[in-house]
Parts: structure tokens; sequence; C-alpha cells
């Protein structure tokens, strides 16, 4: 039985792509951001943060060890915040409505 | 992500009755607020539980305010998914309803990382009756906003784009919200907490506590778009008939608890995975990475190949349990759906939409009596946990309780071991040579029983996982 018949071909789309499908208005400044640097540098090893987000938001860019944030790819999952073992997350509801749109869900 | 202007629909599309705008929201608008002390009771999200809440208390007769952070109810929601009605069917026109598909068919399928499939399927003719067990696949952005459209209709006051920030309290008591707009604060003598998973108001006001990130899923899911006959020939659907296809094991998801899903709409297939946050951290894939695997798995691919992603979505489940269950009642409080962690997930049954809806019908009911006999401390709302604790949602979330944890202590046996064990019996029980059969059976039950660990932990096994299916 683990031999592989030839499976079709199913798209895979870049994570820039699957984020284009959903409509989204800007609400001008982060809804999310790290409590305390400090912990992200010195006492963070494993940064679920950015394992664990859908959407590529949290990322490991420069070398202090603190992530940076792409606010606004962000899909209001609520997943990081309890990702984070610190409490290090902090965690807003972009204002009056604005951030993500789903049309389907 | 595209901008406010474009939508992922693109342009020149034939239209698409199912996926159409709904009628504009009556009373809905964005102005601020000056409705202060005008109201008997607020809710907080024109989710299921929120709209099931609000519709209540209006045919009750009570003056009610929904307040949801979306533009339009449903913008902000995402789910599988399957929505179990027995009571939005009681509670409204349910014909008029905007569904997508019955559940016709419902499968159960094990994959193992290698390619292998066990697939148990099942379509009882009841189903394709009248009312069709209470389950339907739906798109949450026109059901919800359907459903709040009804609390509306019996005479709520539905304000949008306006997200609550906190809790008001008065001697102790809670007393209204405040909210992000200005001059935002509202009082009442009621708050329903209808927030869904990503509790914020509830856990900031020092109702409920965060959960754990064992007791919270995360899921990653798109809605690709294809020809209605590409769906019904592919499913073998005919009409309004749908298709409900469960799958487990790490070639599913990984080595994590938890489970990938396609559902049948009418021209679309939602197709995700969910599974533990604690799971997700320790995987090297990202959610979408899990989709993408998911989706490529030999069982699976077939089923989604071509086609067009219309809309990419993440959303939390909680799945704590009754032991995560936040208090349900507080002085001028109550918790439902998804905000009190009413969510049942054993992997046979995923369900949420049920116990939302039901939860905010108990709660409007105890919010009517209690604002009708004057007072609104917990004393006086207990009937809404008494309720929940006499009805079937509280009975199931106890029965099944433990599964999580026994899946989670099991994972590697369950996920990983047991579909590649269960392929390779299924290879050596059917095998084509010229062995006798009783030789095929022989090594096919060593090959289960080896996986089990001997007859010994098999008996452990069976009677452990015996209270799912009893
Ligand atoms: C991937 C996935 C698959 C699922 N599949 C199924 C399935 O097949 N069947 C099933 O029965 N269940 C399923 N569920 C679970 C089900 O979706 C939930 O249990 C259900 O949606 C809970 O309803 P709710 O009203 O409690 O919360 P929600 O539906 O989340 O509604 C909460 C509402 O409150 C609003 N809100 C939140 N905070 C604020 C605030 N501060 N101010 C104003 N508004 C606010 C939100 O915008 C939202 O409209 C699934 C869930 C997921 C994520
Ligand atoms: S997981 Fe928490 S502590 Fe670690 S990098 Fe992310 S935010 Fe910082
Ligand atoms: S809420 Fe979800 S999508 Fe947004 S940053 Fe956190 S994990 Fe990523």
């Amino acid at each position: 039985m683990s031999a592989q018949p030839k499976t079709p071909d199913v798209e895979q789309p870049s994570i820039e792509d699957r984020l284009y499908t959903v409509k989204y208005e800007d609400p001008g400044e982060s809804h999310l951001d790290v409590k305390l640097p400090g912990i992200c540098e010195e006492k963070c090893v494993t940064q679920d943060c950015v394992s664990v987000c859908p959407a590529n938001v949290w990322r490991m860019e420069g070398d202090d060890g603190v992530p940076t944030i792409a606010y606004e790819n962000c899909l209001e999952c609520g997943s990081c915040r309890w990702a984070c073992q610190h409490g290090n997350v902090v965690w807003e509801y972009p204002e009056n409505g604005s951030g993500v749109s789903y049309k389907y869900g | 992500m595209s901008t406010d202007a474009q939508s992922g629909e693109d342009a020149g599309v034939e239209p698409e009755p199912e996926e159409s705008e709904g009628p504009p929201m009556p009373q809905s608008t964005s102005e601020t607020p000056s409705y202060d002390g005008e109201f008997d009771a607020i809710v907080v999200g024109a989710g299921l539980a929120g709209s099931a809440a609000a519709l209540t208390m209006a045919e009750e007769g009570l003056d009610v305010i929904m307040l949801e952070r979306g533009n339009s109810p449903g913008t902000k929601n995402v789910f599988g998914g399957i929505m179990f009605t027995p009571r939005i069917r009681e509670l409204t026109d349910f014909e008029d309803a905007p569904k997508q598909r019955f559940v016709a068919q419902k499968t159960f399928s094990m994959l193992s990382e290698e390619g292998d499939a066990t697939e148990v399927s099942m379509q009882p003719a009841a189903w394709k009756e009248e009312p069709h067990n209470d389950s339907w696949m739906v798109l949450r952005g026109d059901f919800d906003e359907w459903f709040a459209e009804q609390a509306v209709d019996a005479g709520a006051t539905l304000i949008t784009e306006t997200t609550v920030t906190d809790l008001v309290r008065e001697k102790g008591a809670i007393a209204g919200v405040e909210t992000d707009r200005p001059d935002g604060r509202l009082h009442a003598p009621t708050v329903v907490l209808a927030e869904g998973a990503n509790s914020l108001v509830s856990e900031g006001a020092g109702l409920a506590e965060s959960q754990q990130r064992t007791d919270v899923a995360v899921s990653a899911k798109e809605v690709r778009k294809y020809d209605r006959e590409t769906i019904e020939d592919r499913f073998h659907l005919t009409d309004e008939e749908g298709a409900a296809m469960h799958y487990f094991g790490d070639g599913a998801v990984g080595d994590a608890v938890g489970g990938g899903f396609i559902y049948t709409n009418k021209r679309t297939l939602s197709i995700g995975v969910v599974y533990s946050i604690e799971d997700a951290v320790h995987d090297e894939r990202s959610p979408d990475e899990v989709l993408d695997d998911f989706k490529s798995h030999p069982a699976v691919a077939p089923l989604v190949t071509g086609g067009r992603m219309i809309e990419y979505s993440a959303h939390a489940i909680p799945e704590g349990g009754p032991d995560a269950m936040p208090d349900l009642v507080h002085d001028g409080a109550v918790i439902t759906g998804d905000a009190a962690g009413l969510v049942l997930n054993n992997g046979l049954h995923l369900e949420g939409t049920n116990m939302a809806v039901e939860s905010g019908y108990q709660a409007g009911k105890a919010v009517a009596d209690a604002v009708a006999s004057g007072r609104t401390d917990a004393a006086a709302l207990s009937a809404y946990e008494e309720a929940m604790n006499d009805s079937w949602v509280i009975d199931n979330l106890n029965h099944y309780g433990w599964f999580l944890d026994a899946a989670a202590e099991d994972k590697e046996f369950l996920f990983d071991d047991l579909p590649r064990a269960i392929a390779d019996a299924e290879t050596d029980y059917f095998r084509m040579n010229d062995e006798p059969k009783t030789r095929h059976t022989k090594s096919a039950r060593k090959r289960l029983v080896g996986a089990m660990g001997g007859y010994l932990g098999a008996a452990k096994k069976a009677w452990k996982y015996r209270k799912l299916f009893s």
C-alpha cells in the first residue's frame, strides 16, 4: 500500500498569495507588540510566536533576538497570544473593525 | 494582502447566488453609540452565541443592543464546517437561511505520512430526509449576517465596527461596557459575553483565565472554487447533498493532536487543518505548510486538485473541555459560546456551533427572567448555569472531557504508529500471493497487536478509549 501512485498536483500558494485573497483595512498602527523586548532577547529560546503564526507576521529577521511584527499580515486568529510561554505578546483588536474581513469564513 | 477596494473575487466571474451579499442590515450603523442606559442587555459579539442570545431576549421583550467589531456580522469569523442546527431551526425560519449543502455523507480517514489511507464512510438514508440530521455545510460570512438579521428583525439593535475594550463595574457588579468609539461607554444591567475564542474582554475583566496552549488549537483553511459538477462528480453528490470528510494521522497534520477536513459547499470546498498550539510550536512547518502537505497527500490531492483559492483564513478553537471552562455566571454578566470554552472536539465530533447557539439561547432566557425580576446579580442569573448543567452541552463535554488528554498522551501511537500498522495489516490481510489466507490474517493481526503493545496493551487501549463509542 505504500507504493506511491501518481498524485495529482495541488496548488501550494505562497503566503503572499494566500493573504492576497483576504480583504484588509490597515488600522494604521500595529495592534500587536512584545511587552518586554528583553524577554524575547534573553529568556526566550523557542520563538513560539514565529512557529505558530499561519500568516508569517512574527519573524526573526535581525540578530537581536527580538521578533519583527508584520502586523498587516495578521489574520486575527489569536494563536500567538497563547503560544508565547512568557506572556510577552501584547494583543489588541485593530480599532473600529479594521484588519481582516472574511467574505466566506 | 489586498487593499480595501479589492476583495478576493476576480472581476468578471459569473454571479454566484450562494455567495452574494445579503440585503443591507436594517438598523445597522457604525455611528457613535448614544444609547447609554437605554438597554436591558448588551451583547458582546454578533456571532452564533451572541445572535442567539439577542434574538431570544428581543423576543422576550427586552431592549437589547449587540456590539460587533466586524463591519458586518461574520466578517471576522471562520469555522470548518458543519453548522449543527437543532436550536436555530426552532428559533428562526430556517428555510431562508443561507445554507450550502446538508451532510449526506461522512468519512473518517486515517492517513500515514507514507501515503497510506484507511477510510470509514457512512451515509445513513435518514440523513437525506428532512431535517437532515440538523447538519448543514455553511459559510460564516453570509450565515452569521443572516442570523444577526433575525435578531434585528425581532427588535435588537446592532452596532458594527465597534470593539468592546472592557467591562464597566459599579459596586463590584458589571454594569456596562467600554468600547473603542469616542464616548463609547454604555451602561446596562446585564452584559452577555459572546466574544468567541479570543476572549479578551472576559479575560481582561478577570471573569475568565487565559487558556493553556495545550487547550487551544490553531487552524488554517482555504476556500477553493470549482464547477458545481466537478464537486458533485468527485464526491458523488446530487442536489443539496454534501460530504464531510475528516482526516487523522501523521499524513493529515503530522505528529500532532488534530486533523484535516474537507467540506463540500455548492461551488466551493472548505479545506483545512486544525491542531493543538502545543504541537504547532514544535512542528518545523508553519500552519499554511501543514495545510499544503495535507492537500498533497495521495488520498486528498485527487479531491482538491484544480480549482482556484478564493480565501485563506485562520482561527483558534478552545478545546480544553470542562476543566478549562470559566464560571458562566457573574454579577451582571454571563459568558456563552467559545468564550466559555463550549466546544467538543474528540476526533469523531467537532461541535461548537450548536453549543454556542444553545448557550446563547439559555443565557437569553435567564437574562430575560432576571431583568423581569428586577435583579441581575449572579444569583438571579444562575438559571443560565443550571440550564446548561442540565443540558446535553455540559453532559457531552463531561463525557468526552478525557479524550484530548488521552490523545495527547498516546499521540505517537494514535497518529503515527496506528495509521501505519493498520495500512500494513491491510496489505497483509488482502495480499495476493500463493500463501494461504490464514497466514495473511495471522500476520495482519500480529502487526496490529504489535503496534498496540501486545494483547495486554491492546486491551488497555480498548478500555481507555471505550467511552468514545459508549
Ligand atoms: C477551523 C474551525 C473549524 C470548525 N468547525 C466546526 C464545525 O464543523 N462544526 C461546529 O459545530 N463547530 C466548528 N467549529 C467551532 C465553531 O466555529 C465555534 O464553536 C463557534 O463559531 C462559536 O460561536 P461563538 O458565537 O461563541 O463565537 P464566534 O462565532 O467566534 O463569534 C464571536 C463574535 O464576537 C465578535 N467579537 C469578539 N470580540 C469582540 C469585542 N471585543 N467587541 C465586539 N465584538 C467582538 C467577533 O467578531 C465575532 O463576530 C470550528 C472552528 C474552527 C476555527
Ligand atoms: S515567543 Fe514570546 S518571548 Fe519568545 S520571541 Fe515570541 S513574543 Fe518574544
Ligand atoms: S493573531 Fe494569528 S495571524 Fe495574527 S500574528 Fe498572531 S498568530 Fe499570526
